[in-house]
């Protein structure tokens, strides 16, 4: 029978559908009995929702332009470089 | 929230980069540089991190040429930026490796009795949604906190699968990590999250 700590040490295989269809019976199972594990389940697939949100930022306009700025350099060089070996 | 260029016009975006049309390039570098910056950042500082994604994007004007698609543009701009860190990693710091025998942090361990069962289950539940929670300042800087003190290699795993949505077999690539290590470095990650933001809701502190 799947303890809480068997449970605990899959669970990020069980939120990322990653278990077999008989390990993924044994924790649902499992979770219809267990409040702490339903508690546990859902505040580990919240902390993953949480780094989704917190990592999706924008790097700032002033380091795309200095990007932009090298690239467009770049461009120009290769360009001059080949109208040099025409 | 989903931005992620689309198949069709990941195609004609690829094409317009390998003619080396400046809007073009534009484009990429608005949609794929917050990705890049995350991977360097993973392995270097902030501003180590900055040049080295400007030269990526220098490298990517001839390397794009002989770009054949056989991966996503995000994750083969990625591999470049990973491979690149790495590099420069290499003589630099060699970091602790994780130990992917564990699947539990020793503090999460600890709350199970001999029996397997909860001795110290979670008191709380996360209740708020993530994009509310993120709205708490404090929070979002000890998420950073815990975040940049992850080891490396963990906190790779994370990023490149929950921030920035890459399936399991392209961290595996752009980490050089089997599948089922993989796994371990995400579930360790994760319960070092879920504890952290236990202990902030509890006692609000970081």
């Amino acid at each position: 029978m799947l303890m809480c700590r068997d449970l605990a040490e899959i669970a990020s295989d069980y939120i990322d559908g990653e278990l077999n269809g008989r390990q993924n019976l044994s924790v649902k199972m499992h979770l219809m009995m267990c409040k702490d594990c339903r508690t546990f389940i859902g505040n580990l697939r919240a902390s993953s929702n949480l780094l989704s949100a917190h990592s999706s930022g924008k790097a700032d306009e002033e380091f795309l332009r200095r990007i932009d700025q090298r690239v467009a350099e770049a461009l120009e060089d290769r360009k001059s470089g080949n109208a040099n070996n025409e | 929230m989903n931005t992620a260029v689309q198949p069709e016009s990941e195609a004609s975006l690829i094409e317009d980069l390998k003619r080396g049309d400046s809007t073009a390039y534009r484009r990429a570098v608005r949609e794929y540089s917050p990705g890049m910056l995350a991977v360097a950042r993973f392995y270097l500082d902030h501003s180590s991190a900055e040049e080295i994604v400007q030269d990526c994007w220098v490298t990517v004007i001839d390397a794009v040429q002989k770009f054949e698609g056989r991966s996503g543009l995000k994750t083969w701009l990625h591999r470049i930026v990973a491979n690149r860190c790495k590099n420069r990693l290499r003589t630099a710091k060699r970091e602790v490796a994780t130990d992917f025998s564990e699947t539990l942090e020793p503090e999460l361990a600890n709350r199970f009795n001999s029996t397997g069962r909860w001795d110290l289950p979670p008191k709380l539940q996360f209740h708020d949604s993530a994009d509310t929670l993120m709205e708490n300042g404090a929070l979002s800087d000890c998420l950073d906190k815990h975040l940049s003190a992850l080891p490396e290699t963990q906190r790779s795993a994370l990023m490149l699968y929950e921030a920035h949505q890459h399936k399991s077999d392209d961290v595996c690539n752009i980490l050089d990590v089997s599948a089922s290590n993989l796994r371990v470095l995400l579930h360790r990650a994760r319960q070092k999250i879920f504890l952290m933001v236990e202990t902030f809701q509890e006692t609000g502190e970081c």
